[in-house]
Order: structure tokens, then C-alpha cells, then sequence
């Protein structure tokens, strides 16, 4: 480095180096142009200088500096690593990756720019290029254990897991007889513990028992050690080693289910769809009473019965279960027993046995059959018990008449509210939601789980501004690192959805990109481990994290926001001015003189906005610090488009749609409305056989599924009306369609009139499916809309029979019969019938907005946390205002009449 | 089982604690459910001011009863405590809470030097008046047309002066 200086300047050239490895900047950029000033053009000095100005936040003169320096010296190695380095700290990793190599070609033996070539391959998933570079390093420093255990992952990422094997016996092969020393004995216990889940891996459970019997003493996570071999004797077939094995584990800790089911597995009583016979019931019913005499404390033990037993056994069973949790007063019962309404019939057993005990603690104070008084707050929690099952049970008006009772009976208990305000969301009624988890959050203003519930409610509520302020209050005045960006991204997605609902594409798209950022942000975050954990040797960990990363952009999370980020772009293609006609429109709607000052204050505080900005930038770089690797953390700049009116200007938002569809085919391709979004896409960009192929995987996924059906007749009858092919890719796209129609079952031999009346025929009973095919019979006959809005019309609401409530829960939801509702209004233009709908709708769903049921409130609730306006008691109505005067403030009043003095 | 032998069994499930801007609104859930007038910001205010003269009690973690009281300091310097509200929710009554509670008021007014705890009590609440006489509590003066919006009007004060208590002991 710095060869072709003279010994001063070379001497100047590392004390750059130096500095910059020390983040004394200001140093470095010293020396750098006291040689500068010598030798003005000098490569390598140029980039180092470039370098130390990128750490300094002087990006633009960063790049200039270093290019220039390679333009001068494009054979020195250090020009190209610099230029790698440049574009990793600005995470262009494939360019850096170029960068490395060519500086690689140069100095082929460096390394340094090995490891950090190393890093970027296994970041970016080049597996077969990180097992290479591994290769080099072993080869070229074979007495560093990293560099074995590197080369080892390599291959193991590579799908090569034996062969990581062999590595790690060659490299214990290296190892003295008495290592590892005091100071090494967790890294070397999880080498091995990583070894011996690669022998499991691969299947060679013999060489995993030996191996595990040989080096027991030398596994420091005992705990591990003794899950994983049993685990591997349970595999090994040798059962009843395994049963021991695992009841020992149980007496260690008798609420881990993964133990339950091993020991169920080694007596060849585990089923995983939890399906068994009557005799595997009754001896496991045997099994559990057993481990109940042993574990009387364990929950699981309790719980684990109530899944497998049927009948009356399992009444039995959820009786003794439910009983002392209601006595003690367990707020998350319900989701506790919420899986076992999918089991058929143990919902109508639940709603007899809560029945039967409300009937017996209200009329004698204890439980059935017992002398034992139970407390006055069981009553209390059976009520909430109760309401939360006939919410699960879509019986709504019951469910509230059950969680008023629990509130009258005991106001002060925040969870009341909390569910009341879920099950009138459910119900429909989502302003009064949002009042009663407002409600519930004023309980208790410490407490920041009711804060997000309550945000998460006014979000839906489309209260969006309200929710922000609400969700303010739990992050710090001038701390970056708590705002609201940073809080979890479920905020983003609902407020994103809440903009979308609203029709405001310019701020639901912030939103929805801020959750992508937030993934892309996890998918950096994981590049500091690559070295961490080869270091630190926790490889288990580290191999599992890596498989998760791989999976990462298929969350929930992810998904909903690309595809409402995809909405967002789809309707910006399809009406591209939207946004700035109607802001004239507002404007214009003004007089001149509140318009002049209407847009004085626009523009005063946007550069309010934009000086805060700056400071905030300003103090930001100061704060920020470098990380060694010349890594800067992530600077966040300010947000100069605060409501996302720059996003609404990309000039083709299909393509920028096709991004985040990309993403979702890769990662949620078995998710219905990826596809669905991808035939809308492709159809509006007339990408004829990207259209088909989403009709073709809807088909696969899910053939009876409204939508599939919608996509499928869609795309035949718009095909149908193209002119015939003229040049010849269309040629080709007409062959390739032609060629596949016969294929397509549902089309076989049928019009596209006949595939909807054949659709229709077979899901004559369902609302959803009957909506389909009426909107696909006005497609393909518009002068049929009579006809097509009679089919809906004449749907029936049936009465759900089967796994069940006992009272009168009707099939259909409250969403498809909004959807319904806006189909009518929209595809239909059907003003009548909509209101019809909507009339007859208010009747099943008294509580919803939407409809305008006659238990909906439009109650609006305001930040202001006044008491006056507060809805009392969960009572979401307005009260009077009946403030006493100073005299009756004193109250001592009849509350002490009833109070009994023993 | 009698009254006594729940007491017992179930005085371990109660707990106080005190009142705070954070969770100052289970008072008031508490004030709305049990008393037919509405407080206003100085009640709130005062409440929180007498710090631990003004505590919840928890049944099993529930919130179930509340006293509230304000200090006052009399002519000459002395402090006495004023009691505002002492109340349970139905269910709860008979479990002890409100002798836990006043007893709570009592030994910290022992403690900390205050001279007398009093309270008005409307004229027609037997029990409630039983309940303090219990305590050593004593009718000190009667009001007329002190409510306004209730009736009978008119109110008991009753007082239990501290002092002699610390010259008995």
C-alpha cells in the first residue's frame, strides 16, 4: 500500500489507514492532503481520502474522490476495495461484490478483502461462491478455527451437510487431547452440539448417539444435549429409552409440550392432526391421569386432555379445568380453550357447561355440586367467559348482553372493556370499538398493550389522526430511536389499510413502503452476525437464523402490505390525477380570501417542516456514530414528504407494482390473492400470458373459490373480444391460449355462459359464490342485470346447523355481505337494490355501521379525555352532564346502605 | 359457612394501593358506579394531593373499593383528614375491604400526628353510620339542606379525634 510513495508519504499513507480504522477522521483527511498536495493525482491516497469523507457524511464528494483515485491506479487492490467498501456501506451489494473481485484478481491471497467477500456472498446468498471463498481462507490460514467452522456452514448453507461434517471432524482432527481450555468450553461444547444436528440431519442417528455418548463431557448446554438424544433414540426406534428420557425431561419441566408429545410419540400416541381411536383415547386418558398425580402444578398437563377427550369425558375434563381458573381469575381463559371450537361438538358442550355454572354460582354462589362459596368476582369472570364464546360463535347480541352484565357487575375490571370493544368490532360497529378500547386505555395509562389495542381499534375505526395522537403518547419527545417509525409495523399496516379505505393512495403508500422497509431493514440486520456467530460459535442459532431470513418475506405482515401497496399503485394507473383534482376541488370550493390564506399556511408550515427537517438531519449526523467496518449505522433523514405526494408522482405504477408482486409470487405463492392481484396487474398492463398463468394457479390453488372463478371467466370473455392476431408474438400468445383452453376443466367443452351457470349450480347455497356468478352472468349478458341482481337478491340467510351453538347463528359474515352491498352499489349501479340490501342486512347485523343497524352507534369520541364525554360504564352513549354543585361533593351517600358489617 | 369464616378465607385476596394520574380512572369507574353524584377536577385533585390517605382496594387484583380523602389543616395549624368517599362494589361487600380501608386511614392518621378524621353522612344512612361508630366515630353537628339533590337533605358529621387515641396507648 502507498508502494510508489516516498517513504515520508508512505509513512503519511498509514496514518490515513490508521484513522480511518480508528474513526479519527479529521486526521485521516489531514494527512490524506498534505500527500495530495504533493502528489495531487495519487490513486490510492484519492480513495482512502474518498473513504474517510464517506464516514464524514460527504457522500457525493465520497464517490468522486474514490472513483477518480481508481481511474489513476486501476491496478491497485486497495483502489478496488475502497470502491467495494463505498458501495457495502450503502448495502449495493452486488457491486461491492464485483468491486472485491476485481481487487481480488489483483491481490488474489489479501485476506482481508477475502473475509469481507466472504460476508457479502453469504448475505446475498451466493452459496456457492461463499463456499469458494471459505475454501481460500482455510487453505490460506488453516490454524484459525474460524476459518474451519466458516468452511464447514459453507458447505452445510450449500446443502452439502456431510461433507460439513467431515470438515469439523478433520478440524477437531487439528485439536489437542485436552482441549478445550477453561475459557473454550461453551464454543467448543456447541461446535459439537452443531455437529451432531448435522449427523441427526443427515440421518446417521447411529453416529449421533456414538458421537454424543463419546464427547458428553464436553457439552457445556446440558439441557440441549439431553432434548437432543432423545430425541435421537426416539428416532432410532428405541422407545422405551426415549419414554425415560423424556419423563426425565418432564420431571425437569413439566409445562413443555414439545416433552408431552415425545413421550406420546415413544408410547406411539401421537397423532398430528390429533386424530385417535376410542382405545388410543382411553390410554391416554390413562396416560395423563398418571402424569397428573406426578405434576399436580403443571398446566399442560390439564390442559393437553381437553384436545383428545370427547363427550362426556371431555365435559368432565373442561369442567374440573375451567372451574379453579374462574375462581382465581384468568383473564386469557378463553383463548386458552379458543382452539377447541374447531373440534366438532365441543362448542354446544362449552355453552352447557358455562351455562350450567353462571346458573349455579347466581342462584347459590358455588359451583355445582359444591358447598365451597366461591368468590363474588367468579360470577364476574364466568359472564366474560361467556360473552367471549358467543362471540366466537357470531352471536353478538348475546355476547353484549353477557359483557354488560360482567361490567355492571364489576366496572373497574379493564379486560370488560377491552373484549366488549372486540366484540363490537366484530359486530360491526367499529366507531364504538374504538370508544370502548379508548375507554379501556383510560383504565390504565401505563400500560402500553391497551394503548396499541386502542390504536389498532381507532384504525379501523378510519379514525387516523385520532390513532396517531393516541399511539404519540408512548414514544419520547426528541428520541429517534422510539418514534413512531420505529414502533412495531403493525401500526403502519392498519393506518396504511385505514388511508388506502380512505382513498388517500399518497399517505396508505408511505405507510405500506415503511413496512417494507421495515423487512428489508431485518434482512440487513442479519449481516453483522455472519462474523458474530462464527466467532461466538452459537452456529445452531445461527443456521436456524438464516433459514428464517429466508422465509422472511413471507410473513403475514409483509404480504398484506405489498398488496396493499399494489392496490395503491393499481388505483393510481387507473385514475393518475385523482389526488390533485381533488385537492382544487377543496380549494376551489373556498372563497379567495380564506383560499390566499389557506395556502399561506400551507406554505408556512411546510417550511416549518422543512427547517425542523434540517435540524433534525443536522443533529442526527452528529450523534450518529461509525461502526469499524466503515458500516455507518442506517441514518434516518427526515421525512421531506411527510404525506407521500412524491410517491403518487412515479411515473409507471405498474411497474412499480410488479416489484412488490414479484416479491409476493416468490414468497406467498401459495396465497390466493397474490394471484389475484397478479391477474389484475398484468391484465391492466395487457401482459396477456402473465394474466393467464395467475388464472392458472388460482385454479390449482383453489378452484371453487369465487375469485378463481371471477379471474377465470374475466379473462376468457376479454380475450374474446381482442381483434384477431396480426404480428406474430401475438400469434404466438393466441397459439399458446388455444393450445391450453381444453385443459382448463371448468371450460371444457362449455361457453363461458355455461362454465358460470355450471359454477352457480354447484354453490347454489352461498352468498359469495352466488355473487360471483351473478356479476360474471352481467359480464358476459349485460342486458341480463335484472337477473344477475335477482340472483343475489334471492340468497338465503340459512341458520348455521351442525358443530354447535345452541341459539340461532346464521352463515353469513358481516364482510361478504358489505362486499355484496358495494358490488351492488358499484358493478351494478343499482341504487334500489343496494338499499334493499341494505335495509335487509340492518336486520342480521343490527350492530354495524355499514348498514345502519339499529344498534349502531355514529358515535364520534374525541382525544379530549374529558369525563363528560366519555361513555360511562362501557355504555357507548352520551350522558348528561350533571356535574354536582360543591355541597353534594361531599357524598357519603346510600352506597354505605347496602354495605353489610359482619 | 357464615359471613366471619369467608372473611377470613379471603382476607389474603385483598390488597391496597395508591392513586395515581396513571390509573386515577379506576377511582372514578369506581365513583360512577357507587355514588349518585359526579365529581369534579377539585375532588380529583384533592385525592391525589393526600397521597396515601387515599387508596384502592384490590380484591384478587381487582379493583373493588377506594377511600379518598383530603387534608385540611384547621385554625391554629393543626391537620386534620377530611374523609370524601369510602366505598365497595356491591359484590364485594362483607369481605372486610371497607374496615380495611378506614383502618388503613386511621393507623396512618396515628402516624403521622393529625388531630381528627371526620365526614358528613346523610341522615337516613343507618348502616353506614353504625359502621363508623363501630370505629369510635361520634356525631359531632347535623346540617340541614347539606345535599342538594337527594333526599332528606341533611347530613350527620361525625368525627374521631386522633389525639386521644395516642394518649390512651
Amino acid at each position: 500500500m502507498g508502494s510508489s510513495l516516498p517513504p515520508r508519504e508512505a509513512n503519511l499513507f498509514k496514518v490515513i489507514v490508521k484513522s480511518y480504522e480508528t474513526k479519527q477522521y479529521k486526521k485521516g483527511l489531514k494527512a490524506a492532503d498534505s500527500i495530495l498536495k504533493k502528489f495531487p493525482e495519487h490513486g490510492e491516497t484519492l480513495s482512502m481520502k474518498g473513504l474517510t469523507l464517506n464516514c464524514m457524511d460527504r457522500k457525493s464528494e465520497a464517490y468522486d474522490l474514490v472513483r477518480r483515485g481508481l481511474k489513476n491506479d486501476l491496478k491497485s487492490h486497495v483502489c478496488w476495495h475502497v470502491y467495494g467498501l463505498l458501495y457495502r456501506s450503502d448495502r449495493e451489494y452486488r457491486e461491492a461484490i464485483k468491486c472485491y473481485r476485481n481487487a481480488l484478481k489483483i491481490d488474489p491471497d489479501n485476506i482481508e478483502i477475502l473475509r469481507d467477500l466472504s460476508l457479502l456472498q453469504v448475505q446475498m446468498r451466493d452459496l456457492i461462491g461463499f463456499v469458494e471463498t471459505r475454501q481460500q481462507l482455510l487453505a490460506l490460514k488453516p490454524n484459525h478455527r474460524m476459518n474451519w467452522i466458516g468452511f464447514a456452514v459453507a458447505h452445510h448453507l450449500n446443502s452439502n451437510a456431510s461433507k460439513a461434517i467431515d470438515i469439523l471432524e478433520a478440524y477437531e482432527g487439528t485439536l489437542e487431547d485436552d482441549y478445550p481450555p477453561e475459557s473454550e468450553r461453551y464454543e467448543h461444547g456447541e461446535m459439537l452440539l452443531y455437529k451432531i444436528s448435522l449427523l441427526e440431519e443427515c440421518g446417521l442417528f447411529d453416529r449421533a448417539l456414538e458421537e454424543m455418548h463419546k464427547k458428553e463431557a464436553k457439552i457445556v448446554d446440558k439441557l440441549a444435549f439431553k432434548e437432543e438424544m432423545a430425541s435421537i433414540v426416539l428416532k432410532l426406534g428405541r422407545f422405551e429409552e426415549a419414554e425415560k428420557m423424556y419423563r426425565f425431561l418432564l420431571v425437569m419441566n413439566p409445562d413443555n409440550y414439545r416433552y408431552f408429545i415425545g413421550l406420546q410419540k415413544c408410547l406411539r400416541l401421537y397423532s398430528d392432526k390429533g386424530e385417535y381411536t376410542s382405545d388410543e383415547i382411553e390410554r391416554l386418558d390413562a396416560l395423563y391421569m398418571s402424569l397428573r398425580d406426578q405434576y399436580s402444578w403443571s398446566s399442560a398437563v390439564k390442559r393437553i386432555p381437553l384436545d383428545f377427550l370427547e363427550g362426556d369425558k371431555f365435559q368432565e375434563a373442561v369442567d374440573n379445568y375451567v372451574r379453579p381458573l374462574l375462581t382465581k381469575g384468568v383473564p386469557s381463559l378463553f383463548s386458552d380453550l379458543s382452539p377447541l371450537y374447531d373440534h366438532i361438538g365441543k362448542a354446544s358442550i362449552l355453552e352447557q357447561l358455562f351455562l350450567h355454572l353462571e346458573d349455579s354460582i347466581r342462584s347459590t354462589g358455588s359451583f355445582p355440586g359444591s358447598s365451597k362459596k366461591e368468590p363474588p368476582s367468579t360470577l364476574m369472570w364466568t359472564l366474560f367467559l361467556l360473552s367471549q364464546h358467543y362471540d366466537r360463535l357470531g352471536q353478538y347480541g348475546l355476547a353484549l348482553a353477557k359483557i354488560d352484565e360482567a361490567i355492571e357487575h364489576t366496572p373497574t375490571v379493564i379486560d370488560l372493556y377491552s373484549i366488549k370493544g372486540r366484540i363490537l368490532e366484530h359486530a360491526g360497529d367499529l366507531p364504538a370499538a374504538a370508544a370502548l378500547a379508548d375507554e379501556a386505555r383510560s383504565m390504565d395509562l401505563a400500560d402500553r398493550y391497551l394503548n396499541s389495542e386502542c390504536v389498532m381499534r381507532m384504525l379501523q375505526a378510519d379514525q387516523v389522526g385520532l390513532a396517531e395522537k393516541t399511539a404519540v403518547l408512548f414514544t419520547k419527545d426528541g428520541d429517534q430511536h422510539n418514534n413512531l417509525h420505529d414502533m412495531q409495523c403493525m401500526y403502519e399496516l392498519a393506518s396504511g389499510e385505514s388511508y388506502l379505505r380512505q382513498g388517500d393512495l399518497g399517505h396508505a403508500l408511505k405507510n405500506f413502503l415503511a413496512v417494507e422497509k421495515h423487512y428489508s431493514d431485518m434482512t440487513e440486520d442479519q449481516f453483522d452476525f455472519h462474523s458474530y456467530c462464527l466467532r461466538k460459535m452459537t452456529l445452531r442459532a445461527y443456521v436456524s437464523m438464516l433459514k428464517f431470513q429466508n422465509q422472511l418475506h413471507s410473513h403475514e405482515y409483509f404480504h398484506k402490505a405489498a398488496a396493499g401497496a399494489i392496490r395503491c399503485y393499481m388505483k393510481l394507473h387507473d385514475s393518475p390525477s385523482k389526488l390533485t383534482t381533488e385537492e382544487s376541488d377543496e380549494m376551489s370550493k373556498l372563497p379567495p380570501s380564506q383560499r390566499k390564506k389557506m395556502r399561506q399556511k400551507q406554505k408556512k408550515a411546510e417550511a416549518r417542516a422543512k427547517k425542523e427537517a434540517e435540524e433534525r438531519n443536522e443533529e442526527e449526523a452528529i450523534s450518529s456514530g461509525m461502526s469499524k467496518s466503515g458500516r455507518r449505522p442506517n441514518v434516518r433523514l427526515v421525512d421531506l414528504d411527510p404525506h407521500g405526494e412524491k410517491l403518487l408522482q412515479v411515473e409507471d405504477p405498474l411497474l412499480e407494482a410488479t416489484k412488490y408482486l414479484k416479491l409476493l409470487q416468490s414468497n406467498s405463492a401459495n396465497s390466493l390473492e397474490t394471484h389475484i392481484l397478479s391477474f389484475e396487474a398484468n391484465m391492466r398492463k395487457q401482459k396477456i400470458l402473465l394474466a393467464f398463468q395467475a388464472v392458472k394457479q388460482l385454479i390449482k390453488l383453489n378452484e371453487n373459490d369465487p375469485d378463481s372463478h371471477r379471474c377465470l371467466i374475466k379473462f376468457f370473455h376479454k380475450i374474446s373480444s381482442f381483434t384477431s392476431p396480426v404480428s406474430d408474438s401475438e400469434k404466438l400468445v393466441w397459439n399458446v391460449l388455444e393450445a391450453e383452453r381444453p385443459q382448463i376443466s371448468q371450460l371444457n367443452g362449455k361457453s363461458l355462459i355455461e362454465a358460470n351457470k355450471s359454477f352457480l349450480e354447484k354453490h347454489k347455497d352461498s352468498l359469495m359464490h352466488r355473487a360471483a356468478a351473478a356479476e360474471m352472468l352481467y359480464v358476459l349478458e349485460p342486458e341480463k342485470k335484472l337477473e344477475a341482481i335477482k340472483l343475489i337478491e334471492d340468497s338465503k340467510n340459512n341458520i348455521a346447523v351442525g358443530n354447535g351453538a345452541l341459539g340461532p347463528v346464521s352463515v353469513w359474515k358481516l364482510a361478504d355481505c358489505i362486499t355484496v352491498h358495494r358490488l351492488l352499489e358499484t358493478v351494478f349501479d343499482d341504487q334500489g337494490a343496494a338499499s334493499r340490501w341494505k335495509a335487509r342486512c340492518a336486520e342480521y347485523f343490527p350492530c354495524s355501521t355499514h348498514f345502519g343497524g339499529c344498534r349502531s352507534s355514529t358515535l364520534t369520541c374525541t382525544l379530549n379525555n374529558n369525563l363528560k364525554n366519555l361513555p360511562e360504564n362501557g355504555v357507548a352513549a352520551s350522558q348528561d352532564d350533571n356535574l354536582s354543585d360543591s355541597h353534594s361533593l361531599n357524598g357519603e351517600l346510600h352506597a354505605f346502605k347496602d354495605l353489610k358489617i359482619s | 359457612m357464615g359471613a366471619g369464616g369467608r372473611r377470613v378465607e379471603m382476607a389474603a385476596a385483598i390488597s391496597l394501593d395508591g392513586v395515581r394520574d396513571k390509573n386515577v380512572m379506576q377511582l372514578k369507574k369506581l365513583n360512577t358506579a357507587l355514588f349518585p353524584v359526579r365529581y369534579n377536577d377539585k375532588y380529583y385533585a384533592d385525592a391525589l394531593a393526600s397521597g396515601d390517605f387515599t387508596k384502592l382496594a384490590y380484591f384478587s387484583d381487582i379493583c373493588v373499593g377506594s377511600i379518598a380523602c383530603r387534608r385540611e389543616k384547621k385554625e391554629g395549624g393543626a391537620i386534620c383528614v377530611y374523609i370524601m368517599t369510602l366505598g365497595v362494589l356491591a359484590p364485594y361487600r362483607g369481605l372486610g375491604i371497607g374496615t380495611k380501608l378506614l383502618s388503613h386511614v386511621l393507623d396512618l392518621s396515628c402516624k403521622q400526628n393529625i388531630s381528627e378524621v371526620y365526614l358528613h353522612v346523610q341522615t337516613n344512612n343507618d348502616d353506614a353510620i353504625a359502621f363508623y361508630k363501630k370505629f369510635g366515630f361520634e356525631v359531632i353537628d347535623t346540617i340541614q339542606n347539606y345535599y342538594t339533590n337527594i333526599s332528606p337533605p341533611d347530613c350527620f358529621v361525625l368525627s374521631k379525634s386522633i389525639a386521644q387515641d395516642r394518649a390512651k396507648k
